[in-house]
């Protein structure tokens, strides 16, 4: 309801009241209904009393009823140009409030503070271990030995690489070339770049060499005795094998890709070097390609334009050929090149997979570790396991401190197993056969102890939830 | 209220999600209380309960041979028509919100009048509009407007594009505030291949601008704190705007009275 006020100071009350003797002779000339004119006539005779008073009051319309009428996009033009302000004639005052608003700045912000580790590798044979950060887009170096202690925040690394120069963004998976400990690391679908540094590159330095990649690289591992690069791609779902010392625009030697290989958003990759087997973690999401359609409107990425052994890729993607499949580790021969069928997967409900993300392999044990991001777990695959089975043992338990682990690293030289979780701003080390509910050798942080993480990775779109007055972004 | 001491309310996450990278749209519904996105990877359109939390499976899904999606990167809903609609490059593929499963378009947009690099869109219904932002063969980047139930090769009805425009490289999904005639669009570095750049901003033009016309308000760039943002979203009842920064990966509110 609106109430109608008027305010009354005296000299005003005066000059109202010889106006409202003419006004009375008018209305009632008029024919107005007498309850209007006795209303009007009690406002004329009120006397003022220092503060506002209610003279009358009347409902407003429902609050279904229109209240005003939008008018439609096809509305007189002068009606939407009242709607606008006008950029091309601004005063100086409108110049500078636009300026003022330029520069405004956010009212509140929702960032990480802190490194969260996304991949994780051990060089042995200098005694470090190489975390990847995709919180603040970093590569920490930390002595092998460090533990942070529980009283501490965080553990500071003996070196950090990142910077708008390192090409380090989305970093989520990284290798130790044994021999140099050349850092080399992975970007995700930022950068379709992979980026090697020097074992001892620090601060905002370009990479020692780069090697230009298919769109959505995730895992990667490095056959030494052949001198093979293998990378997962989720995307196009494929595996790209390069020569390890490829740089730039070098083409991939043979790549894996297609319905008959299972692989389906494929995730971690780890190698038998021995035997020659490749094992992959697959989420399952997948579409298939054609390589006789080029859709113009979806041009494939820059990267691969003609070059040999480039996995298909957007431009051939089949219309509507999209599945979902259950989570699975396709197995292959190293040399396995097309549509090439798996030697053989797991999967199933005994397998009990979640968003399998990080893989690595212990030749000397012939086990295959899975890190389940979903179930903040490591699971011990058989090398040999097959089909819908159970994993041999399983590491997992809030004495482990793994939350959403997304690396995971076999140091056969030292039978120590390292966890990157990406959920608590941990790394964690664990005898080779760990097996439950059992507390880490060591901790590395670079967080607060206990303190979950933020977990933001590469924030695209956004939402409001108007009902629960919630953010709502995905990673 | 968040900020950087605040985790994260709830998360949907885990295999039974079927969620998948390249989520470049996440619409909330408010009248249905629906969260929907897309999945590039297996050519669908995922639609969850508005409250969903954990590892929630979604309510619909469209997918399959007949629905003719291809890598939807993104989307958006018109909850008022009960519509949900689908850019992809040189065409707009139009379904109906409760849709699910194999189900072809109702209607496609398409054609070489309508001049569409349907990167992004949304749709104003209020005005009766299709806003779609991409580029197309060499124009460059534009904001392109549309009648809402276009269908068919139908010329877009006014165009903003151009030098003065300042409408370079679009940075992600972007926001419309019908009743004011907003368009809340992020623009990413002008030069492209880089990883940030302070030349980045939220731009506000409008469903009726025509032409080279700059934005009305920027926040951001030249030297400004955005350096590679993506998204928008508009919370109106407290008058502020919420941005996505990949390269600073935070999430930014600001305090927007002017546009409301």
């Amino acid at each position: 309801m609106r109430n109608k006020k008027l305010k009354t100071p005296l000299g005003a009350w005066l000059a109202g009241g010889s106006l409202g003797l003419i006004a009375a002779s008018l209305l009632f000339m008029s024919g107005i209904p007498s309850r209007h004119l006795i209303n009007a006539s009690e406002a004329a005779l009120r006397k003022p009393a220092g503060v506002a008073q209610l003279i009358a009051a009347e409902s407003l319309p429902a609050e279904n009823s229109p209240m005003c009428e939008w008018l439609p996009a096809s509305a007189a033009v002068s009606w939407s140009a009242s709607l606008q302000q006008s950029p091309g004639a601004d005063s100086d005052d409108a110049a500078a409030e636009r300026e003022a608003i330029r520069r405004r700045p956010p009212l509140r912000v929702i960032k990480d503070q802190y490194a969260s580790y996304s991949a994780v590798a051990v060089d042995p044979v200098r005694d470090e271990v190489i975390m990847s950060d995709e919180s603040l887009f970093q590569i920490l170096v930390y002595d092998r030995l460090t533990n942070t202690p529980p009283q501490a925040s965080m553990s500071e690394p003996k070196r950090m690489i990142g910077g708008l120069d390192t090409k380090v963004d989305y970093i989520c998976g990284l290798y130790i070339d044994p021999g140099s400990g050349d850092i080399y690391a992975i970007n995700n679908d930022t950068v379709d770049t992979m980026v090697i540094f020097d074992r001892d590159a620090k601060g905002n330095v370009p990479p020692t060499r780069e090697l230009y990649t298919p769109h959505g690289t995730y895992g990667i591992a490095v056959h030494e005795a052949d001198a093979e690069l293998f990378l997962t791609i989720q995307h196009d779902s494929a595996v790209v094998v390069f020569n390890k010392s490829a740089v730039k625009d070098d083409p991939p030697l043979r790549y894996l890709q297609g319905e008959n290989t299972k692989l389906a958003d494929p995730h971690g990759i780890a190698l038998d070097q021995k035997r020659g087997l490749v094992y992959v973690a697959n989420f399952g999401s997948v579409h298939y390609h054609d390589e006789n359609l080029d859709n113009p409107s979806r041009p494939m990425y820059s990267r691969g334009e003609g070059k040999p052994n480039w996995p298909l890729t957007r431009n051939a993607a089949v219309p509507g050929s999209g599945r979902f499949y259950p989570p699975s580790i396709t197995v292959y021969d190293k040399n396995a090149k097309g549509n090439t069928p798996p030697l053989r997967m797991i999967h199933g409900p005994k397998a009990n997979l979640d968003w399998p993300t990080g893989l690595a392999y212990d030749p000397v044990d012939n086990e295959l570790f899975v890190t389940n991001d979903m179930r903040d777990e490591v699971a011990v695959f058989d090398g040999d396991a097959s089909g819908d089975v159970a994993p041999k043992r399983v590491l997992h338990g809030p004495k482990t401190m793994i939350k959403n682990p997304t690396g995971v690293w076999v140091d056969r030289q030292n039978n120590e197993l390292w966890v990157a979780s990406f959920g608590n701003y941990t790394a964690t080390v664990f005898p080779l056969n760990a097996s439950g509910d059992v507390a880490p050798k060591r901790v590395v942080r670079s967080g607060p102890l206990g303190r979950s993480a933020l977990m933001i990775g590469n924030p695209h779109p956004v939402a409001y939830d108007s009902k629960r007055e919630q953010i709502l972004v995905p990673n | 209220m968040a900020d950087s001491t605040s985790r994260p309310v709830r998360k949907i996450e885990g295999q039974k999600t079927k969620l998948g990278r390249t989520m470049h749209t996440i619409i909330y519904d408010p009248v249905n209380d629906e969260i929907s996105v897309p999945q590039d990877f297996a050519h669908a359109i995922m639609t969850f309960r508005g409250d969903a939390d954990g590892e929630a499976t979604p309510i619909r899904i469209i997918q399959g041979p007949q629905t003719m999606l291809n890598g939807p990167e993104r989307h958006t809903v018109d909850w008022v028509n009960n519509e949900l609609y689908v850019p992809q490059g040189n065409e707009i593929l139009v379904f109906n919100r409760l849709d699910n499963g194999n189900v072809a378009p109702k209607r496609i947009f398409k054609g070489p009048d309508t001049k569409l690099g349907a990167d992004a869109m949304a749709v104003d219904t209020l005005n009766n509009l299709l806003v779609v932002v991409g580029p197309y063969e060499r124009e460059g980047l534009k904001i392109r407007m549309y009648p809402r139930t276009a269908e068919g090769n139908i010329k877009p009805l006014r165009q903003v594009g151009g030098p003065k425009s300042m409408i370079k490289r679009l940075g992600g999904p972007f926001a419309l505030f019908p009743p004011k005639g907003r368009i809340i669009m992020t623009m990413r570095p002008a030069e492209a291949g880089v990883l940030g750049g302070d030349d980045s901003f939220t731009g506000i033009w409008s469903v009726f601008d025509d032409g080279d016309i700059p934005p009305h308000w920027t926040i951001g760039g030249p030297r400004g704190e955005l350096i590679m943002p993506r998204g928008v979203a508009l919370d109106e009842k407290n008058k502020n705007i919420i941005v996505t920064d990949k390269r600073l990966n935070a999430i930014l509110t600001y305090h927007f009275p002017e546009i409301f």
